[in-house]
């Protein structure tokens, strides 16, 4: 009320001494912010603040009560010098290409699949999907108890067909595995859903053009459906290098939050396990700040790395990759017309 | 109904308004209305009944109630939160066993000596009461429920190995860890498969919560480097590499599992294990359980306290409160329904503790566990007593699972923990 108000009696004062003057700037534009304003009051709320307390409490040591201790760059400097943290790191890594790659290829297969499919496609595309919208602690449960060192049923499997069991959750590379094949199930059919999308948009005609020119099934996949998907490729390796790096809930509900978090020698510590126990579990919130900013640098950096790797410049390298393959026609045209001449 | 531009704006800035509201412009003040006073608590704290009589008038506060919340999930966080808000702080509030680590923060809470705790002290065990006292002597945490330890053993493994069935008997076999260890592989050899713990941090965290000593003492000098942690250390390690343990990990499937599947016939535990063990994962074993005294003497782990924030409305209300709801009458009720241990010697010949429990063949277990309360000699607890037991544990379970050798983990574990103090600002 106050703000429109105020416009009122400011266009009756302009008008009344100086008729020439228009309304100022700001002052005509208030409504509008006005109006917008409650996205970026919210956001100042619950978004810039929490992100700007977070960098000022990774320069204090705070245990939740009492004062804040200053204590400047000490936390990133112990977080250097952390074997913990490092091993999460490692563990987190390791858990991501094991996970993602498998999970990308797959993924990948299993939107092929649905594309060429004729009968049935709502069904499998839902059949696909619904894992990644079951409960991930519900879907940990149930892996934890097929994993389950003594009593789990892949244990129960591998022995009943003369193997030696595996100790899935307390040997390092046994939880790295489990968790994998956890995040494995949930998103591959996820990913697939997104391949299949972008696989719609690619014009048929390409693909009839192929057909005519006599390709190959392979040659058509490896010639067109990938360079064309490399967009939709560079979004889900984004996204999964994202989720991948935040791995959480698996470690969480695979060993419970007391004490050793990460599970017997760590081995399933990820960044992000790590990073709550520093704060919730032992109450070290400063610390628990310091490592929630290592690991946004660290996703920085990946989704620097795979925007090289996958994406770059789309326009500069496809024209370049054009330019050459030209070029190499050209010299083969030409190699082709000497040796015509030369029968001759 | 169409919205004007006007209507626009007032809406806006309602929500702008709402917005700043929730910010919370730093009221120093507790939760609910003026007559009630609020108290937070966890899941299976406290007795139902109990609550809700205090819920429609407090016993001995006129004129006020309580109102209480179950914290779920992670408690000590959403507490600590509170806290850090300085706002909407419960008037009373639960405290688990780790209450040192609030010692250096004693100044959020009352001291509970000036509201004439002093004169209640001799209903409690002397033990429990110091343990709510900080090193300055200020009584930061009232008694709750304490966790005697006693050894639980199979009456029908131990028949079966043709080893002492009877508590008495088992006692006098098994007076400490050794002659435990020696039991222990009797039962093995007759009934393969046999295991007297569930993982190795079990053994070294019930013989830590024997000792007289931890892992600092009081004017804040860490010991946890001694031979006394030492010792429990290479009793754990001891059992492992006797083949005792059914190396589940605490917090897995597989730890419930062993007391299912009648892999664990003898087991050193608190009281509240017979509830969250046994009579949980396998209630087909009714009848089938024994406890006697701890090997190697009387012990105490987990137990819980309350505490009155600065921020309480009534202190003298809530002090009224809590000393009602902790009194041995009615500590004896809450053993009854969430099986809490009362820490209050009184309560220990109420019927309703010495009644015969059919799950333990009709054993008196009170006797048993009202002995280990009495006869534990207590230990300082420090703040940092969690952040330097964890490294250790972890340790031990690099032991037991990754084969690690028990002197270069020893090594490992002491450095982590030194860091960690370091870090803490405690040496």
């Amino acid at each position: 009320m106050a703000v429109s108000n105020a416009i009122s009696t400011s266009a009756v004062s302009t008008k009344e001494t100086a008729p020439d003057r228009p309304p100022g700037k700001y002052r005509r534009a208030l409504p509008q912010y006005a109006a917008v304003s409650p996205f970026f009051i919210l956001f100042a709320v619950f978004g810039a603040f929490p992100i700007l307390f977070s960098i000022w409490l990774s320069f204090h040591s705070w245990d939740g009560i009492g004062q804040m201790k200053w204590v400047g760059l000490e936390q990133y400097s112990y977080l250097l010098t952390d074997p913990s943290f490092w091993k999460s790191i490692t563990n987190t890594l390791i858990i991501w290409v094991i996970s993602t790659v498998p999970m990308l290829l797959l993924a990948l297969v299993i939107a092929n699949a649905l594309h060429n499919a004729t009968r049935f496609r709502s069904f499998y595309r839902i059949a696909y999907f619904v894992p990644n919208i079951t409960s991930v602690v519900a879907v940990t449960m149930v892996f934890g108890s097929v994993f389950s060192n003594n009593f789990g049923l892949l244990n129960a499997f591998l022995q009943s067909v003369g193997l030696q069991k595996i100790e899935w959750l307390s040997a390092p590379w046994g939880i790295k595995v489990a968790i994998a094949s956890i995040v494995l199930w949930r998103w591959t059919g996820y990913n697939a859903i997104i391949f299949l999308a972008g696989l719609q948009a690619i014009s048929s005609d390409v693909y009839e053009a192929a057909k005519m020119d006599g390709a190959s099934p392979r040659q058509t996949f490896w010639r067109i459906t990938v360079p064309l998907l490399r967009p939709v490729i560079l979004f889900t390796a984004v996204t999964s290098t994202i989720g991948g790096l935040q791995i959480f809930t698996e470690s969480q509900v695979l060993f419970g939050s007391s004490g050793a978090i990460g599970g017997p020698g760590d081995g399933g510590l990820t960044i992000v396990s790590y990073l709550y126990d520093s704060a919730f579990g032992k109450h070290q919130f400063g610390y628990g700040a310091a490592i929630g900013w290592a690991l946004f640098i660290l996703i920085v950096l990946f989704s620097i790395i795979n925007w090289r790797l996958i994406g770059g410049n789309d326009d500069e390298r496809i024209t370049k990759r054009a330019a050459r393959r030209i070029d190499a026609k050209v010299a083969r045209d030409r190699a082709q017309d000497k040796e015509l001449t030369d029968a001759h | 109904m169409t919205v004007t531009r006007r209507q626009f704006l007032v809406l806006g800035a309602g929500a702008g308004a709402a917005a700043a509201g929730l910010t919370g412009c730093g009221s120093r003040s507790s939760l609910g209305a003026a007559d009630q006073l609020s108290m937070w608590t966890w899941v299976g704290s406290v007795n139902d009944s109990l609550i809700g009589e205090a819920e429609k008038a407090i016993p001995g506060a006129a004129g006020k109630q309580l109102s209480m919340t179950r914290i779920g999930g992670d408690y000590k966080t959403k507490v600590l939160t509170a806290l850090a808000g300085k706002s909407l702080v419960p008037d009373i509030m639960a405290i688990n066993d780790d209450v040192a680590t609030y010692f250096p923060n004693a100044d959020q809470f009352h001291d509970l000596n000036e509201l004439g705790a002093d004169k209640l002290k001799g209903d409690f065990l002397d033990w429990k009461w110091k343990l709510g006292i900080t090193p300055q002597g200020k009584m930061m945490a009232y008694p709750m429920d304490t966790g005697p330890t006693a050894l639980f053993y199979r009456r029908d493994i131990f028949e079966k190995a043709g080893v002492p069935t009877e508590p008495a008997d088992v006692q006098a076999a098994a007076p400490d860890w050794d002659g435990f260890i020696q039991l222990g592989k009797k039962v093995k050899q007759a009934v393969p498969g046999s295991s007297i713990t569930d993982n190795i941090t079990s053994v070294f965290d019930y013989a830590i919560a024997q000792l007289t000593k931890r892992y600092m003492t009081p004017d804040g000098q860490y010991i946890g480097d001694g031979d006394h942690i030492r010792q429990a250390w290479d009793l754990a390690v001891r059992v492992v590499k006797d083949g005792l343990s059914a190396n589940a990990q605490s917090g897995s499937t597989d730890a419930n599992a062993v007391v299912t599947n009648g892999q664990l016939v003898a087991y050193v535990g608190a009281v509240w294990w017979a509830q969250l063990g046994p009579k949980n994962a396998a209630p087909k074993t009714k009848g089938q359980w024994r406890v006697c005294a701890t090997p190697g003497g009387a012990g105490n782990r987990g137990g819980s306290f309350l505490a009155i924030t600065k921020y309480c409305k009534d202190p003298a209300a809530a002090f009224a409160f809590i000393s009602w709801l902790e009194s041995s009458k009615n500590q004896a009720e809450a053993f009854k329904d969430p099986v809490l241990f009362p820490s209050t010697p009184a309560s220990y010949t109420d019927p309703r503790l010495t009644a015969p429990d059919p799950f333990f063949g009709g054993q008196r277990i009170v006797d048993v566990f009202a002995d280990s309360a009495k006869k534990y000699p207590g230990a300082y607890f420090s703040p940092y007593d969690s952040i330097i037991r964890d490294p250790i544990a972890a340790e031990l379970v690099n032991v037991e699972v990754g084969g690690k050798s028990s002197d270069q983990a020893w090594k490992d574990g002491q450095i982590q923990v030194k860091r960690e103090l370091t870090r803490a600002g405690a040496i």
